[in-house]
């Protein structure tokens, strides 16, 4: 049988907390290049804490959620060369800024009226 | 350095401050602070990466404690903490989860501040599917049998040697068996396993049969109560009989160890010896016929406990439709684990079941806030009989 043991930490302490971004749909790059180094986005918050993602030619308007079950991020411990396979969580994600509203085009010519 | 800094932010500042003209949005209602966010070089698919913790698992993370996954190549794997065991399942979103490191959300940013600061975050991974654990009841069936392998029976016989095979140390049984390390602990006290030179082993059932007969038989003929047993002296007579450790273990297993004015006495444990002599009873019959066999149980207890059968409760099996009524041993541990296939072999073993009789015999398969009503509701079915509800198989079953 297979054990796999899962660390909450190497030093003890509590792990760092990420934040997590949910978007509805799929993320493609502009030129089909990949994601990997690639501009996302921007991300900014309003002074009432909503927060606001631009992607490209779309701003989209979220909300701040409190995750009601948190997620662990667990990464392979480097244990230089030892056996046994090992994971430590490297991070807890406790918070989600959720996207769900329907992306807003950002019109860059408005046609003025005649 | 900070002058290139600087000047990047800058040239950022002007294509978010374009954007944001753009995109209609006033820089007064905004904090300060803008996310650039982007892809890490190293980003790729986090798959199986995202694992979801409820609020005990999480306390035992940022306390610095492990799990552990167990699992063979042909079971399901699970996720044990030190004394709870999870289902491992994986869920799936259709939305897209992106984990970032650099991010700050409104509460921890500073509002007031006169230039837009961008900070630069890059997006470690994204996935839409992530691990759900989920609380279940540990599979400790396969214990028992590990145990019973080479189950202890006695002094071996003069000039036979005791096998050490298939015995198991707490390591070995952690590597097989798909519980956390408590619950598995918890279980070997139930199936009053012992340990021997470092090793679990199960004890042959009638040897401690024989255990408690010498034990019970004492307690009668020297007519101790049976709530002060004395420890020493139990020992001193029987010791030219079993060995000392072994009389202890069963009075560990049959009582409760207390201290008074410095010797150690045990309180026997009225259902469970009664319940130990009864299945000794049972254990040779096919059936039994109730009235007699509540006389000779009744008979067979040391002085002063009382027999019922609500202490027989998940190990036999009553027939009171039959005449005369008759009693029958169905141990509950001896049952398959699997639902449907519990279902199965209690309809074979008989056609209808009262709702009180049936539910002892599936008690043990409710998971968390699962009721055995729901469990009757989905594997079986209800009909009335003399007013009464019963019920029965939902396919048809050889009986």
């Amino acid at each position: 049988m297979v054990q796999i043991v899962i660390r909450g930490s190497v030093d003890g302490c509590s792990p760092p907390q990420w934040l997590l971004v949910e978007l509805q749909g799929e993320m493609v790059s502009r030129h089909n290049s990949g994601l990997a180094g690639n501009v996302m986005g921007d991300l900014l918050y309003t002074k009432e804490g909503v927060p606001v993602l631009i992607v490209g030619h779309h701003i989209l308007y979220g909300k701040l959620v409190k995750l009601e079950k948190p997620f662990a991020i667990p990464m392979e411990t480097d244990h230089q060369g030892l056996t046994s396979t090992s994971y430590t969580v490297s991070a807890l994600i406790k918070q989600k800024l959720i996207f769900k509203t329907r992306p807003k085009p950002i019109i860059t010519n408005v046609p003025k009226k005649v | 350095l900070a002058s290139l800094q600087r000047s990047f932010n800058n040239c950022k500042n002007k294509e978010v401050q374009a954007t944001l003209q753009i995109a209609k949005l006033n820089e007064e209602d905004l904090n300060p602070t803008i996310h650039c966010l982007s892809f890490g070089e190293n980003v790729s698919s986090a798959d199986y990466c995202l694992m979801e913790l409820d609020d005990t698992l999480c306390k035992h993370i940022e306390a610095g404690q492990s799990l552990v996954i167990r699992g063979d190549k042909d079971e399901r794997a699970v996720l044990c903490s030190c004394d709870k065991t999870y289902d491992l399942r994986i869920a799936n979103t259709s939305n897209l989860l992106l984990f970032v490191p650099g991010c700050k959300t409104p509460d921890q940013l500073p509002i007031t501040q006169d230039r837009a600061c961008v900070v630069h975050a890059e997006i470690w991974g994204f996935c839409n599917s992530y691990w759900e654990p989920r609380k279940q009841r540990p599979k400790l069936k396969k214990l028992k049998k590990l145990l019973m392998e080479n189950p202890y029976a006695g002094v071996p016989l003069a000039g036979q040697e005791e096998s050490k095979e298939n015995r198991y140390t707490m390591q070995d049984l952690l590597e097989r068996i798909q519980a956390s390390e408590e619950e598995i602990k918890n279980h070997l006290v139930t199936i009053h396993a012992c340990q021997i030179d470092g090793c679990w082993c199960g004890l042959d059932f009638d040897y401690e049969m024989k255990l408690l007969s010498h034990v019970t038989q004492l307690v009668d003929s020297e007519s101790w109560s049976f709530n002060k047993v004395p420890l020493q002296t139990s020992l001193e007579e029987l010791a030219p009989l079993e060995p000392r450790e072994m009389i202890e273990h069963c009075l560990n297993c049959y009582g409760r160890r207390y201290t008074d004015k410095g010797e150690v006495f045990y309180a026997l444990h009225e259902d469970k010896v009664c319940r130990g002599l009864a299945l000794m009873l049972l254990q040779n019959a096919v059936k039994f016929n109730l009235k007699e066999f509540q006389e000779v149980w009744q008979q067979s207890v040391p002085e002063g406990m009382s027999t019922r059968l609500e202490q027989l409760k998940g190990v036999v099996l009553v027939d009171r439709a039959s005449s005369p009524e008759t009693i029958s041993l169905l141990k509950v541990e001896d049952l398959p684990e699997d639902t449907l296939e519990r279902f199965n072999l209690l309809f074979t073993l008989r056609e209808k079941w009262t709702e009180e009789d049936i539910t002892t015999y599936i008690q043990d398969l409710c998971g968390e806030k699962q009721t055995t009503g729901a469990l009757l509701t989905k594997f079986a079915r209800s009909s009335l009989q003399n007013g009464i509800k019963v019920f029965n198989s939902r396919r048809p079953v050889a009986t």
